[in-house]
């Protein structure tokens, strides 16, 4: 390496000399005190160019860069989040909820309808016809064979009680003049489906062991 | 999950880079105001386009050839110069001679834009000729010729007569 080398070296990369350039410098007197002096106004340099970086402005920056991103980021999570939202509140709207009287009524099979059928009195065809009038409902022969008729307290009133044989399983009747209602209401627990039905000033309530027997049971009812 | 570790990488390299992305586009701004600003929006580029970037070692020239158009763009939008006031006075991070900074700031400032492009990725970013040519779009060669000139030219500023001696020399 000659001189002229060094000067141009030191000039455009003084960070990137090498040991040969120094060895040179080494050896020359005039390119030592080049070197010298171009490393001084480099360091210099460097010192002109680091300025002081704001305090916070690195916190600024990372915040103002991901703090929309991060909300725009959610954009399309916040739009199927909404959707799922949307598909939650349409199932929980739609989903049969089990309502207090149904489930009453399910109930009733389960715990009190063998000792109501123990503590029967006489059948009174008379009463289970008023009522059946009273609901504007029928009970066909399709429906089965009617095993018991009785009335029975339920729900704070009398209701007649009718079990019926049908060719699905046994179904339970609690015909209630006496209990309006404004809509159907369903309720499934213990293995048992009910419904409860308006029917004229009253209502019906069908307990039986599959919804398909229910509804049957419904249609037949309300065939009259 | 994916969020949180995209952040925290980028999050990383802003840490390792921001002082110089900082310094780098005060220099080209030569305004305190709009260095921050255009590292800011170069960093919110950064990271719209983090999930891009495949080469880690590309990282820091990505970075500052983002700063470097964002400041192109900022350009076009404000006059930058008009902002332009506070070189001489803003503090250094190292401790330096402050009238010899002051001196040198002054030369930086007159220095042409191509030359203090040259000479700014070389000094602050570290990149080699090579990698500053690709960064700016021009050939190595001519990026040794900007990074010799710049040179000259501040020492020319700063020490004419010592300067124009050496020249001689050299």
């Amino acid at each position: 390496m000659n001189c002229l080398e060094l000067r141009r070296m030191a000039i455009l990369e003084p960070r990137q000399l090498d040991e040969v350039a120094f060895n040179h410098a080494e050896h020359c007197g005039a390119c030592r005190d080049f070197l010298a002096r171009t490393l001084q106004f480099e360091s210099e340099l460097i010192g002109a160019l680091r300025v002081q970086v704001p305090a916070g402005a690195k916190e600024r920056a990372v915040g103002a860069a991901i703090a929309p991103a991060a909300a725009r980021a959610p954009r399309w999570i916040a739009i199927a989040a909404g959707f799922l939202l949307a598909v939650a509140l349409g199932l929980a709207i739609a989903w049969p909820r089990n309502d207090p009287m149904a489930l009453a009524g399910i109930d009733f099979v389960v715990y009190e309808e063998a000792q109501a059928i123990l503590d029967a009195k006489p059948v009174d065809p008379e009463a289970l016809q008023r009522v059946v009038a009273q609901l504007g409902i029928a009970l066909p022969e399709q429906l089965g064979e009617l095993r018991y008729v009785g009335p029975c307290p339920f729900a704070g009133t009398i209701a007649q009680h009718v079990v019926a044989k049908t060719a699905m399983g046994k179904v339970t009747l609690l015909l209630l003049p006496d209990r309006p209602l404004a809509t159907r209401a369903v309720a499934t627990a213990r293995g048992l489906e009910a419904v409860i039905t308006p029917a004229g000033r009253g209502s019906v309530a069908i307990i039986a062991g599959s919804p398909h027997n229910v509804e049957r049971t419904e249609m037949l009812l309300k065939s009259s | 999950m994916l969020f949180e570790r995209r952040k925290a990488a980028f999050e990383g390299a802003v840490d390792a880079y921001y002082d110089d992305l900082y310094r780098y586009a005060f220099w080209l701004c030569r305004n305190q105001w709009q260095a921050e600003d255009v590292v800011q929006e170069a960093l919110s580029r950064a990271w719209r386009g983090w999930s891009g970037l495949r080469e880690a070692r590309a990282l820091k020239s990505w970075l500052f050839t983002i700063v470097h158009h964002e400041f192109v763009r900022a350009v076009k939008r404000v006059r930058v110069a008009s902002l332009e006031s506070e070189v001489e006075d803003v503090a250094s991070d190292l401790p330096t001679d402050p009238s010899s900074a002051i001196e040198l700031r002054r030369a930086l400032r007159i220095l042409p834009e191509a030359s203090r492009q040259a000479l700014l990725l070389q000094v602050l970013g570290g990149f080699s000729c090579a990698e500053i040519g690709a960064m700016l779009g021009i050939r190595e060669g001519a990026v040794m010729t900007r990074l010799t000139r710049a040179r000259q030219a501040l020492r020319r500023n700063l020490e004419p007569d010592e300067f124009g001696a050496e020249a001689n020399q050299s």
